[in-house]
């Protein structure tokens, strides 16, 4: 296979199927662990297993798809245009995607001992630093002012309770008002 | 019908004060916490249910439906500008109103919206108030062999959501499915796919999933384009909004989608245990197969808009039918309803008509006030909400972002649904990347649950005979329209790419 196909869509197709297979298989081995029930007349895991195989089939045929597909592809052909790469290292705005879905998992760790606001204004201002908003004043205020708003909303209006971590105290000043 | 008492009744809630303040005051509150992603109609009308206690039951039926038919609407408002829908029956709305948006024409999109989520909300109220003990006859008919039908029938549609490849989009709708089944099993308890995780037990929480899905997906493919050059940080609409309704020409052009949206949202809104999630969805793809121009459809035209609203609000009309005539509530709101009926010592049901009939028209006249109420509310709005749009991209996607995971997080209270939410914002991004369409796992999340206890609890009832399903002639009848769907989505793909394929070469050709 020359270089041009494996940068095309239909291999990205041919690849995200074998990927898809992999995850079926896994699932189905996944599926056996799961305990039956005396005198059912559809086990708990029948229809997960139904869904498996309904995944299998129509991956199997994109994977037909695709290799008819890379065998006899015009130049023309939609398929045949270039696919979207996960090469971090190449691609600066996949490294920069990546960087943000990390942050989103720091963001989830962090989120009960830091408090929304705390974990919200670092997240929101180094993804605009990330984007390009440099100047400080915009970009601290946002960051600072929107989680805090959504906070108040959230805990005065909607009576949802938020982990507030260090910033525990606003939430007295605010009770207090 | 007694058309005197109606009219009365009317008179009596359209010219009470309190009736519209209390209306008024419901219908903003559910604009605006339906804007909010992870934020629904029915967690509005709960928390503002103590607030009724001590009101009559008209003013506080008021507050309650403006909060539902307000929620309805505000669902749309967050689809159009930010790709988060803000309630389920708002999922649908995105296919093509936050194109439009992107196309710098947000304003339009939501006044679309606005007025189709009233004209819905009407025809639900109308035929409410004409054929309710007929539909809620017809509904009431239906057991687990129909409801399992009725999934079957909804998930038909996939196929015309599933964009230029079926085969990806039946991917992603079984896969949906197959997250439904995460967690106890509905009918015996036993655990699946939850690998010893105590959060995983209840299942996936259906709106973190829905925010990750399709807001953190739209921040994480954002940040991507604008940092590999792909997209201008700029904000994209520069669109000045002149009319806060939509315009003749554009009202001639998605009347039939008004129309016929309200009425599915009616009938589909009617059955319980069925809602605006389903019937967006049966409404989307109904008008689009019928449309003359299929290829369109996602590309960010109003038709869509105007399908998906009216039908979503047109189940608040719907779910009201049950929920009068048989004391049965057609979805989670009515539900709640129903309880404040209860507390002023109302019961709703078949006697209602005989022994409470000017407060059934009352309701009636009630949800009608409502619907006005939202347009009121909406036209107020459009100018204001429009202006998201014109924030700077890389302002706009972080406040996005923790707004996102804070409404995953009110859900349930819970970290661990924030990351779900993170957890499908990085699945949504990668089906993005590789052209598998998101709407499919939607669709088969909301029907999933639905299609697999009525499939067992049927199963159970016959012995493990699905061939008794052929004793149901409304399964049968819903399945044979499910086969009807599915082929005519598939000659409709046909004709799509078709389509596609000549006005390329046409481009070439010009070239």
């Amino acid at each position: 296979m020359d270089l041009k196909k494996t940068q095309t869509k239909a291999f990205s197709n041919l690849i995200a199927s074998l990927v898809l297979l992999a995850f079926e298989v896994w699932v189905w081995i996944q599926s056996g662990t799961i305990k039956t029930a005396k005198n059912a007349a559809v086990q708990p895991a029948t229809f997960p297993r139904i869904m498996i195989i309904g995944m299998g089939i129509f991956t199997v045929i994109l994977l037909i798809q695709s290799i008819i597909k890379l065998g006899s592809m015009k130049p023309d052909d939609p398929l045949a245009a270039r696919a979207e790469t996960l090469n971090f290292i190449r691609d600066k705005g996949v490294r920069a995607a990546l960087i943000t879905i990390l942050l989103c998992c720091a963001y989830v760790y962090f989120f009960k001992s830091l408090g929304y606001v705390i974990v919200s204004f670092l997240l929101s201002g180094i993804i605009m630093w990330m984007i390009g908003l440099r100047k400080p004043v915009p970009l601290i205020l946002i960051s600072a002012l929107v989680p805090l708003g959504m906070w108040l909303i959230f805990y005065k209006l909607l009576k949802v309770n938020i982990p507030m971590g260090p910033l525990q105290f606003l939430r007295d000043l605010v009770d207090k008002i | 019908m007694d058309w005197s008492l109606l009219f009365s009744s009317y008179a009596d809630v359209f010219l009470s004060p309190t009736v519209l303040l209390m209306t008024l005051l419901g219908a903003v509150g559910g604009v605006l916490l339906g804007a909010i992603p992870g934020m629904t109609a029915t967690m509005g009308v709960a928390l503002l249910i103590p607030f009724s206690f001590g009101m009559d039951l008209i003013p506080s039926v008021g507050l309650l439906l403006g909060i539902y038919c307000g929620g309805m609407y505000g669902g749309s408002i967050s689809a159009i500008l930010i790709h988060a829908p803000g309630t389920p029956s708002a999922a649908a709305t995105l296919l093509d109103g936050y194109p439009m948006a992107q196309h710098g024409e947000a304003g339009k999109a939501l006044s679309v919206a606005m007025f189709s989520s009233f004209c819905g909300g009407v025809i639900g109220a109308l035929i409410m108030t004409f054929l309710s003990p007929l539909v809620a006859k017809v509904a009431m008919k239906f057991t687990s062999a129909e409801m399992l039908m009725l999934a079957i029938f909804g998930l038909s549609v996939i196929i015309s959501i599933s964009g230029k490849s079926i085969a990806k989009g039946l991917i992603s709708a079984f896969f949906g499915m197959l997250l439904c089944t995460v967690g106890l099993d509905p009918t015996y308890s036993k655990q699946r796919f939850t690998f010893g995780i105590t959060s995983l037990k209840g299942g996936l929480s259906f709106i973190p999933v829905l925010i990750g899905l399709f807001a953190v997906a739209e921040v994480i493919a954002g940040v991507e384009r604008i940092v590999a050059g792909k997209e201008s940080a700029q904000a994209k609409s520069t669109e000045k909004i002149t009319r806060v309704l939509p315009d003749g020409k554009t009202i001639g052009q998605i009347w039939p989608n008004i129309l016929s949206g309200g009425i599915i949202g009616t009938f589909i809104g009617a059955i319980p245990g069925a809602g605006g999630d389903i019937a967006v969805f049966v409404s989307y793809a109904f008008n689009k197969g019928a449309s003359k121009h299929p290829e369109k459809w996602g590309t960010g035209i109003p038709n869509g808009v105007a399908a998906t609203e009216s039908a979503n609000n047109g189940c608040s009309g719907g779910a009201m039918i049950p929920l009068l005539s048989l004391g049965v509530p057609g979805d989670s709101v009515t539900a709640i309803l129903l309880g404040a009926f209860i507390m002023k010592g109302i019961q709703p049901g078949p006697m209602m008509y005989v022994s409470e009939l000017p407060t059934v028209y009352k309701v009636f006249a009630a949800l009608m006030l409502a619907n006005l109420a939202m347009l009121l509310v909406g036209c107020a709005g459009v100018r204001i909400f429009a202006k998201i749009v014109s924030l700077e991209k890389r302002m706009l996607y972080p406040i996005i972002l923790v707004v996102s995971l804070l409404g995953a997080f009110s859900i349930n209270k819970n970290v661990f649904d924030i990351g779900i939410c993170v957890f499908f914002g990085v699945i949504g991004w990668l089906m993005n990347k590789y052209e598998f369409p998101l709407s499919p796992i939607l669709l088969a999340l909301i029907l999933g649950p639905m299609c697999e206890q009525n499939f067992v609890r049927f199963m159970d009832l016959n012995h493990g005979n699905f061939a008794e399903i052929l004793h149901y002639p409304i399964a049968v009848g819903f399945f044979i329209v499910a086969v009807g769907v599915i082929i005519f989505s598939l000659l409709n793909q046909r004709k799509i790419n078709r389509r596609e394929a000549e006005a390329l070469a046409q481009a070439k050709a010009q070239e």
